[in-house]
């Protein structure tokens, strides 16, 4: 980056998301770099726990902040441009998971799972990675409805309201998916580690 | 709804403290008094607790590469456009002469066929007159030059039109130009021993964008090409580019795979590309994968050599080595016995 990009950048740093998204929509990109920085992070983990695959979750957020720039004139000041990006998110994750649904179990089999992050990450203790892959484990018990929502919900902190404008139902629908997908999970959590007790324990 | 369905419903809302003030007391009184409702309380809380150990993943910086790349070509694209200077003489015909070209442009994209022109020297009968001994091979790379009458006003199959330049070379004449992009789809089969097919594949292997579709072409690959009738070193060179060259660790670790299933004609490629990951690949998951397909080969009689050996020993005594690649590598040579 040169030394006025950068300063653009850092000035830019400080504008507000819809203040960046007006720019955007002048047709001028140069905000692009700042939105990335400070929304990739919660796309792409949202998409690699959503679609459990790490090549999948690049291709997302890649394409995610893609079309943020090519269709920037259809976000409107009057929701927040996490709430935009998350719908465009879910969408094309939705999207993925259905052409992935239509191939053959040969086909899917094709996608790299990467290891989990803590299988390489020697900073985590034991109970913490075995932690991880119960809750990995339990997450893929959950239909992709019930994912999506606890995912918004436990991990980005929205609020039923904004997780119903992204998944394109009503409020209702939200709390009943997350109260079935805490269900699930508390079963098996529960089960998952040897009569749930280890887990839940290791968590107190 | 007895009160405590309703209440374990607004459990998760209790959690995030979504509640107003007056339905979180009431709750919260509800289950200080009831005992099953308290239980559940507890088992929420700690289920909610448990999901935080799921730790955030760090954002390969890749992607933001890619992404901005991508932005810059977006504007690049919109700097490209050259004003065309209006003669408002012509206006009429410049604005209907271009409509005709891009309309042309879409049924380029839209037929399996394009239109036979005078001056284009490449058409896509090409694969079906190859295949009836007639051979005028073509580019997939190619720059058309052609009249507006020579296309159809038709526009089909949505064509993605990129890098629109409009071109007056004569500002005297009555004639007007505009360049651009056009992708269009191909499908090209032949015999995966023919060179051009390999080539073909070769080239997608290193050159395509995406990630996942880089695996499926990597997935494609093994199917083929693990048939000893298909042997061809060439693959193996390109599965090595990948495995040397790929950003992606993912796409690094299908590589070794595929490299794996190659038959014993191509053992040496497939064993040099193995020690070259093994010795310089940054991604640990990737050395062990080599190391595991060495070992495999290694079992199978058909890459023992002094390099192989060298490259093991090393690996095993190499301090800053990752301890399961190490590891690795002692359980590999302790087999061998060299």
């Amino acid at each position: 980056m040169t030394a006025s990009k950068a300063t653009e950048a850092r000035e830019m740093s400080h504008l507000s998301d819809q203040e960046l998204m007006h720019i955007v929509q002048g047709g001028d990109f140069s905000p692009a770099s700042v939105i990335y920085d400070r929304y990739s992070g919660r796309i792409y983990n949202f998409a690699f726990r959503f679609l459990k695959n790490a090549e999948a979750a690049e291709d997302a957020t890649q394409e995610v902040f893609v079309k943020m720039l090519r269709h920037a004139n259809q976000f409107h000041g009057d929701a927040k441009l996490s709430t935009w990006l998350f719908s465009i998110t879910a969408n094309w994750c939705r999207d993925y998971l259905r052409k992935a649904d239509n191939k053959s179990k040969e086909t899917e089999d094709v996608l790299v799972s990467l290891p989990a992050p803590s299988e390489l990450a020697p900073d985590r203790t034991y109970e913490q990675r075995e932690n991880e892959r119960l809750v990995r484990r339990a997450l893929e018990a959950l239909t992709a409805e019930q994912r999506e929502a606890i995912l918004l919900s436990r991990y980005q902190g929205l609020s039923y309201a904004e997780i119903a404008q992204i998944a394109g139902c009503s409020e209702g629908a939200v709390k009943t998916r997350v109260f079935r997908a805490m269900e699930t999970l508390k079963k098996v959590l529960a089960g998952e580690a040897g009569g749930g007790e280890r887990c839940l324990n290791a968590a107190q | 709804m007895s009160e405590c369905s309703a209440m374990k419903e607004s459990m998760p809302l209790l959690l995030t403290e979504s509640l107003d003030p007056a339905r979180r007391e009431q709750s919260h009184q509800h289950i200080e008094a009831c005992a099953a409702c308290s239980e559940a309380w507890l088992s929420y809380q700690q289920t909610w607790v448990i999901l935080g150990d799921l730790p955030e993943v760090e954002v390969p910086p890749r992607i933001r590469e890619a992404f901005l790349s991508k932005a810059g070509i977006a504007q690049a694209k919109n700097e490209n456009v050259i004003a065309f200077r209006r003669k408002p003489v012509f206006k009429w015909l410049a604005q209907a002469a271009a409509i005709a070209v891009i309309a042309g442009g879409g049924y380029f994209a839209g037929h399996t066929r394009a239109p036979r022109i005078e001056s284009s020297p490449a058409t896509i009968d090409g694969v079906a007159l190859a295949r009836q001994g007639d051979f005028r091979p073509i580019s997939l790379v190619e720059t058309r030059q052609l009249d507006a009458n020579a296309l159809s006003p038709e526009i089909e199959g949505r064509p993605n039109i990129t890098n629109v330049q409009f071109v007056d070379s004569d500002a005297s004449d009555d004639q007007i130009g505009v360049s651009f992009d056009i992708t269009s789809r191909w499908t090209v089969t032949g015999n995966p021993r023919e060179r051009s097919m390999i080539r073909l594949l070769s080239y997608m292997l290193e050159n395509e964008a995406a990630v996942s579709p880089r695996s499926n072409a990597l997935e494609w690959v093994r199917q083929t090409y693990s048939d000893p009738a298909n042997a061809d070193p060439e693959i193996a060179n390109a599965l090595a580019r990948v495995l040397r060259n790929d950003t992606h660790e993912g796409v690094r670790i299908r590589a070794v795979e595929t490299l794996t299933t190659l038959p014993p004609a191509v053992a040496s490629d497939t064993r040099d590309a193995l020690i070259n990951a093994l010795k310089n690949d940054p991604n640990p998951a990737v050395r062990l994968k080599a190391v595991e397909a060495l070992a495999n080969m290694a079992r199978s009689g058909s890459a023992i050599d002094p390099a192989l050996i060298d490259t093991l020993r090393q690996k095993a005594s190499q301090d800053d080595e990752n301890l399961y690649v190490r590891v690795k590598a002692a359980e590999v040579l302790s087999s061998m016995n060299p």
